[in-house]
């Protein structure tokens, strides 16, 4: 099969899964005991032909299908509902809180990526000796570890131990700087991002890491590794070759990661008062503001979808070889 | 014809095999060591309240009458006392149960629905596969942790809806790597003899297929203990546990509302370190199981 089928083909299954999700949302949603009237204004609190006119305005005097149709255009035209808690456009608060998570999340996969790579190479390259065999043991113990359990533990040591670091948020209030470093552009924010970054890169460095390895003892027995060395290339070149070749793997597997790095992102963010999506998704769950947990799941779940989406694209541009099918 | 004999058809033995795995899977040191955790933590979920020196909600005070809030560990609370003045090594011994439960239960679900989806897609192929296989897709679409608080939060929190949460998502890994199995099984002679033979669909799937497939079904078993322990405590930390029961992340949960984490790591190690070895013991012995039942991947 050619790209552009291959592509469109994609296209489609991915617009397949977002209804889906979509629909299944909704779904869930209305498994809510009463309605939105309930929630929004309480029990008793209103007669019930005030009741009766809301319930017409907000449509929930319509049969299922209709709602269902209501909800989807909405979703469409951008109209995400008004959060019972807030009382503001769901849209107005979530964006903001989008950036935030994108921005840790973002950092965190990106160095547990880089940081996999080049120890599961040096591992792989070394195969058989004691090094290896402790390191790979090693790698495997933050597979057992809860994340949360290892942010509090660093919150704990470095935060209100040592106090090297802020406990948690991302601003210091009206923070003034005061020395040449704490002038630098972004100070205060890496600062406040160094321990639930330390925190995420511990997690989630396994996978990639030994897949990089196994990659790596793969390609290490191939022909092109022989000739290198038969060349008389260095060994670190000889290394630095066969990694460039041993990566694709780890690259496919980001989009995997990204998926269940928004586990550990909600619970990172709760850990360390992180003013992102996944905290604010679990407030607003626990205050019973629907429409923004709703919006909150949604916006993550369409990240997932799409940056598979786009990985696998970016893996058929990156390497020739591949057949789409 | 079912009862046909077929002469045949040369299935892999694998009921003989089972002894030999066991052994090997004591044999090596790491095994022995999961092993070893996994039996510890066993007897500590059934003895539970026998074990623990105190009741894990009793509310203690000091002699001076106050309560004992965060004490740190002494002769009379080896781990010392939570925030609000119960018995830490009690709770983490009786919230072990949680744990036990949850990841059991959970486990055996998302080997079953993932096993039988895998066969069935692919063993029939076609149609059959492309349906399950877009149904995983979109499954895995689902970000699993977020899904989980909005479920159980929804159906309000209880150990059987953490269950069923943990059931609904987590079989996609499982389905997948059974299909892959059995797309390559299926075209093995043994299969096509006793296609040939006249055995029926279902005989083929359960009784031909099924037994070659088990190694790796057993192995997410094992897997999927780790998985739903750690997804349990994730959901217990962000309050969403059942609340009639004490279990890891509940101690954490508790530990971080009230403060104690400022001072009283006797507060947040056990729990942690519970949760950690219990996952690390299913790890070890899943991968000791995975090195005996597929040797192939013994290349370091």
């Amino acid at each position: 099969m050619r790209f552009w089928p291959f592509l469109g083909r994609r296209l489609i299954q991915t617009v397949i899964t977002l209804f889906a999700v979509v629909t299944l949302m909704w779904a869930l949603f209305r498994l809510i005991p009463g309605d939105p009237t309930t929630v929004f204004l309480g029990t008793g609190e209103l007669p019930p032909d005030a009741v009766a006119a809301l319930r017409k305005s907000w449509g929930l005097d319509a049969p299922l299908w209709q709602q269902y149709l209501d909800y989807l255009r909405n979703l469409i035209t951008g109209n995400l509902g008004l959060s019972f808690y807030y009382r503001r456009p769901v849209l107005e608060i979530l964006l903001p809180m989008l950036w935030n998570t994108l921005l840790l999340m973002g950092f965190a996969v990106t160095a547990a990526t880089l940081v996999g790579i080049a120890v599961g190479s040096w591992l792989g390259w070394r195969r058989g000796d004691k090094t290896e065999q402790i390191g790979t043991l090693l790698v495997l113990i933050p597979r057992a570890l809860p994340i949360f359990w290892i942010g509090i533990l660093l919150q704990m040591a470095f935060a209100y131990g040592l106090g090297w670091f802020p406990i948690g948020g991302m601003r210091t209030p009206a923070f003034i700087p005061e020395t040449r470093l704490e002038q630098l552009p972004g100070y205060d924010l890496g600062v406040h991002m160094v321990l639930p970054l330390l925190a995420a890169v511990i997690y989630f460095v396994t996978d990639p890491l030994m897949i990089m390895r196994t990659s790596m003892l793969e390609v290490a027995g191939d022909d092109f590794v022989t000739f290198a060395r038969a060349t008389g290339l260095r060994e670190r070149r000889v290394r630095h070759l066969a990694r460039r070749n041993a990566i694709l793997p780890v690259l496919t597997y980001t989009a995997i990661m990204v998926s269940f790095a928004f586990g550990g992102q909600v619970l990172l963010e709760v850990v360390f008062s992180w003013p992102g999506m996944g905290r604010l998704m679990v407030s607003s769950v626990t205050q019973r503001d629907y429409p923004v947990a709703q919006a909150a799941f949604f916006f993550m779940a369409v990240v997932v979808i799409v940056l598979n989406l786009v990985l696998d694209m970016l893996y058929a541009v990156l390497d020739p070889r591949i057949t789409y099918e | 014809m079912s009862s046909v004999p077929m002469p045949l058809a040369e299935a892999p033995r694998v009921d003989q095999a089972r002894w030999a795995t066991i052994r090997l899977v004591l044999g090596s040191p790491s095994g022995m060591v999961g092993v070893a955790l996994f039996v510890f933590f066993c007897v500590l979920a059934v003895a539970g309240e026998r074990l623990a020196p105190y009741d894990p909600v009793a509310i203690h005070y000091l002699p001076n009458g106050k309560v004992a809030q965060v004490e740190p560990p002494s002769r009379a609370f080896w781990l010392g006392t939570t925030h609000y003045g119960r018995d830490v090594l009690s709770q983490v011994i009786v919230g072990s149960r949680v744990a036990f439960i949850v990841g059991i239960v959970s486990a055996f679900f998302i080997a079953f629905i993932g096993t039988n989806v895998g066969l069935v897609a692919g063993y029939y192929g076609r149609r059959v596969d492309d349906m399950l296989m877009r149904l995983t897709d979109i499954v895995f679409g689902i970000p699993f942790l977020p899904f989980a608080v909005v479920l159980v939060a929804l159906l309000r929190p209880s150990i059987w809806n953490v269950i069923l949460t943990i059931s609904c998502l987590l079989w996609r890994t499982t389905a997948r790597v059974i299909r892959s199995q059995v797309l390559s099984l299926r075209e093995r002679p043994f299969v096509r003899a006793a296609r040939v033979a006249g055995a029926s669909d279902l005989r083929i799937m359960y009784v031909h297929l099924l037994p070659n497939v088990m190694p790796m079904s057993l192995l997410y078993v094992a897997f999927g203990v780790a998985w739903a322990v750690l997804a349990e405590a994730s959901l217990s930390f962000l309050g969403f546990g059942d609340p009639r029961m004490v279990s890891w992340g509940q101690m954490l949960y508790a530990a971080y509302i009230s403060g104690s984490i400022r001072h009283a790591w006797w507060s947040v190690v056990p729990p942690g370190l519970c949760i950690t070895l219990f996952t690390a013991s299913v790890f070890l012995i899943g991968r000791e199981y995975e090195r005996v039942v597929n040797p192939r991947l013994d290349r370091g």
